[in-house]
Order: structure tokens, then C-alpha cells, then sequence
């Protein structure tokens, strides 16, 4: 079973309920392949970077979930299929690594960093 | 670096991320990508942000991934 993040641009014009409707139906699956929804985010209605299908705006919902890889594709399938997904994308969550606060390791180029930071209007390079 | 005699100011580029101690970018950041990303849209190169190998390769594909997500744009509008 990996982790995997799962974002969904839905169409704006879907209501609420619609909506929920719809994830309820994505975490359905999730468990029914014996996965896991970890935890589901809703980023509401956002603007578009660029149009998708005459679209300005998608309401976002990201979905972070432990699945096995089967059902991915599957999952990709059903979105292509759906009307009123304007775009999805699902990748490997990233791990919460407890390095991060070990010295260092990105230390190195940091402290480098610091030094030029020292010296003054450095910040004025953009 | 800057050698002696030179008039231009010139100014050792450091990466940014390193700066901060970024552990991971990550694509739903689309505020921090945009500093790494031209008007035009274009992915800023290395050797003008001065970001280090490592950043550089999570900046892209982080960006990449956000322009799936019309997070960020492949192209500004006014270009295309």
C-alpha cells in the first residue's frame, strides 16, 4: 500500500452537494480496494491558471490516501470519464522525513548562504 | 569572487532555497513557485537564480506538476 495525493479540479458550477457526492464516491472505492483516505482537504473555488474547457475558475479538492497502485489507474480512468472533472493529478505522497532537522545536511550550502546574508543589501538581488 | 578592479558590482549567487533550508518544494506552493517562474511562464534557469542542483530538479518538478493543476501557467495570456 503506497500514499498518494490525489487533487480534483471539479467544474465551478457543481454544487456543494455534488461535490461531496463525488468524493464521497472516490473514498468509497478507496476503501473498498482495502486502502485508506488519510485526509481530505477542500481548497474551494480557485481561479484557474488557464482556461480548461472555457473554465476560469475549479473548485479543488485534494485527497491524500493509502492505496494499492491497481487501483490508480483505475481511479485515472473514471476521472477521464467524468464530465464534471475538469482536471486531476495523483502522485506518490512524499514521506515526512525526520531528517529535517538534522544539521548539516542542507546545512552546508545554507551556512554558505548565511555568510553572503551577513554582508548588507544583499536582499536587494532578486 | 568579484575580482579586484571591477567597477560593476557583481555579487556571488547563492540558492535561495538553501538559504531558507528547504527541506522539499512542493507543487501545491504555487506562491513560492512563482518566484521561479518568468513572466512568459518559463521556468527560471539555474544560472540565473542561482538555485543549486538539487532545488533546481524540485522546482521543476513541482512546477510542472502545478501546470497540470492550473496552479500555474504554461504560458501568460498575453503571449499566447
Amino acid at each position: 500500500m503506497k500514499t498518494y495525493e490525489t487533487t480534483i479540479i471539479f467544474d465551478p458550477g457543481l454544487e456543494e452537494a455534488r461535490i461531496n457526492e463525488e468524493v464521497d464516491r472516490v473514498s468509497q472505492s478507496i476503501s473498498q480496494a482495502s486502502g485508506e483516505v488519510v485526509e481530505v482537504q477542500r481548497w474551494g473555488k480557485r481561479k484557474l491558471a488557464y482556461n480548461i474547457r472555457k473554465r476560469r475558475d475549479g473548485t479543488y479538492i485534494h485527497i491524500k490516501h493509502k492505496s494499492p497502485p491497481e487501483l490508480i489507474g483505475d481511479m485515472d480512468r473514471r476521472f477521464r470519464l467524468n464530465e464534471s472533472v475538469l482536471r486531476h493529478l495523483t502522485v506518490l505522497a512524499v514521506k515526512e522525513s525526520p531528517r529535517v532537522e538534522e544539521p548539516g545536511r542542507v546545512g552546508e550550502p545554507a551556512a554558505a548562504g548565511a555568510v553572503h546574508a551577513a554582508s548588507p543589501n544583499i536582499e536587494e538581488k532578486a | 569572487m568579484a575580482r579586484e578592479g571591477e567597477s560593476r558590482s557583481f555579487r556571488r549567487k547563492f540558492c535561495k532555497l538553501c538559504f531558507d533550508k528547504v527541506d522539499r518544494i512542493d507543487y501545491k506552493d504555487d506562491r513560492r513557485l512563482t518566484r521561479f517562474i518568468t513572466d512568459r511562464g518559463k521556468i527560471v534557469p539555474r544560472r540565473i537564480s542561482g538555485t543549486c542542483a538539487r532545488h533546481q530538479s524540485q522546482i521543476t518538478e513541482a512546477v510542472k506538476r502545478a501546470r497540470i493543476l492550473a496552479l500555474l501557467p504554461f504560458t501568460s495570456e498575453q503571449y499566447r
